[in-house]
């Protein structure tokens, strides 16, 4: 294993996952520079959509964010490959301490926050940090992020419902009925809008922040142009047309709105799924009934 | 080119990102998660069975020092025995040594003395016929006259004879 992992064959390897794992990138901001037209003025607009296909009940648009997930999720799967090719149980290599410390700590926040009985849940939070994480930071390369589309994030959120339905309605149905009259019966009402709030806080949540970022930036940046061509528009030619007011604070503006609060609106829907899902799940309950069921047989 | 609208909503495509989401969650579980899990029991199926061997070689290691402790103890005692077997055949030899030696030393101590006895009477009886010889001179000289000679050594024998008793 070990003289392997100095072969030209393993390097190769690598090469070749680094290179597939960063082709999407690159296909992705080819596309963009093909299809999108020179901006005029301030637009705030969402994705671009490169066909349609006809569909019942809606027709179906393949968006730049739907296309731009695609390419996220192959190059974390690629990624994943580069991280796993050449684990050893006995000579653990640089990437293998990362991804120890990564997994480990995904499991240990699961844990943590939702108890033994959903230790398996431990690649799906992953895989919703990750996805919105990734998402989010295309825009460091220029791309439209995914998550600025209420579609893909509310899809996310509708997935985390049926999963909190389908956890409440582990002890039976009735059971799951009958909660929506607790403490007190006539706050039936305020439980149900309660439930339905949950997806869809969710979902603006997270849409509304990474949206409002690129919102932000752009607005900043328009008035920026704005300001700088009042101040310095009498300079002849190339001086005066240059924005110099643009250098500097759209920079600080996207290291908090790309980078700062991707990450922390992908941590923040990863914690809220797992402690949705928890708090959801009538565990004593469940173990009662596994205690009859035990009985009873 | 079209672009969709900033709040808009289409379920095909809330579809096609909770398929995406699913997607990432088989890929991110099959290709990482499964690798590293079975790596992680690789290392600690590797760690058990090496502190396993580490037990057993301390417990043989253990038995065999109780076993070279034994044996040791054994060798001292052989040891212990032989040399007192030997001190006892050293010790039997040098008194058989000791004894034949004295013998030697008394045989010749007895035979010095019969040796010296021998002597004194050899020289007792040389002195007696000296004296004899002495005495029937000066007794020729007294008397001027020859005795007869067997008489006077009869008297003369008598004589020492009762001179012999009287001195002892």
């Amino acid at each position: 294993m070990n003289e392997n992992r100095y072969s030209a064959k393993f390097k190769a390897v690598d090469a070749l996952l680094i290179t597939l794992m960063i082709l999407p990138i690159i296909f992705g901001m080819m596309l963009y520079v093909l299809f999108t037209p020179p901006a005029e003025g301030i637009a705030i607009e969402g994705s671009r959509i490169f066909f349609t296909i006809n569909m019942p009940l809606q027709p179906l648009p393949i968006t730049e964010s739907q296309v731009n997930s695609w390419i996220v999720i192959v190059s974390v799967f690629f990624l994943c490959l580069y991280l796993t090719h050449g684990l050893s149980a006995t000579h653990p290599t640089k990437r293998q301490h990362i991804v120890e410390w990564g997994i480990e700590q995904t499991k240990k926040l699961v844990s943590d926050n939702m108890g033994e009985f959903f230790d398996s849940f431990a690649p799906f939070v992953a895989a919703i940090m990750v996805l919105s994480a990734f998402s989010s930071l295309l825009t460091l390369v220029g791309l439209y992020p995914p998550t600025s589309d209420l579609n893909v994030v509310g899809g996310w959120a509708l997935l985390v419902f049926v999963l909190i339905t389908y956890y409440k309605c582990k002890c039976g149905f009735l059971h799951y009925v009958k909660s929506f009259a607790e403490p007190v019966a006539f706050l039936t009402p305020l439980n149900l809008i309660g439930e339905i709030a949950t997806p869809v806080s969710m979902a603006f949540r997270h849409y509304g922040n990474i949206l409002s970022g690129s919102v932000i930036s752009v607005l900043v940046a328009a008035a920026l142009q704005t300001l700088s061509s009042m101040i310095f528009g009498r300079l002849p030619g190339f001086l005066g047309e240059f924005p110099f007011l643009q250098i500097g604070l759209p920079a600080v503006l996207s290291v908090y709105f790309d980078i700062f609060s991707g990450l922390l609106q992908a941590f923040i829907f990863a914690m809220l799924t797992m402690l949705y899902i928890a708090s959801g799940f009538p565990e004593e309950d469940y173990k009662e009934k596994l205690k009859r069921q035990a009985a009873s047989h | 080119m079209q672009s969709s609208e900033v709040i808009s909503i289409n379920i095909w495509q809330i579809i096609i990102s909770i398929c995406n989401l699913l997607i990432l969650f088989i890929l991110l579980k099959k290709f990482l998660y499964k690798p590293v899990q079975n790596m992680l029991k690789q290392r600690q199926d590797i760690i058990d069975k090496s502190i396993e061997s580490a037990k057993q070689a301390d417990k043989e290691a253990q038995s065999s020092k109780k076993l070279y402790e034994e044996k040791l103890r054994g060798a001292d005692d052989e040891a212990a025995e032989i040399i007192s077997e030997a001190k006892n055949k050293a010790q039997r030899k040098s008194d058989k040594i000791v004894a034949s030696a004295k013998d030697k030393a008394d045989d010749i101590v007895n035979r010095a003395k019969a040796d010296a006895e021998l002597e004194v009477r050899k020289a007792q009886s040389q002195i007696k016929h000296e004296i004899t010889e002495v005495s029937t001179l000066l007794s020729e000289k007294i008397l001027e006259r020859e005795i007869n000679s067997d008489d006077h050594k009869k008297l003369i024998d008598s004589f020492i004879e009762n001179l012999g008793e009287n001195d002892d």
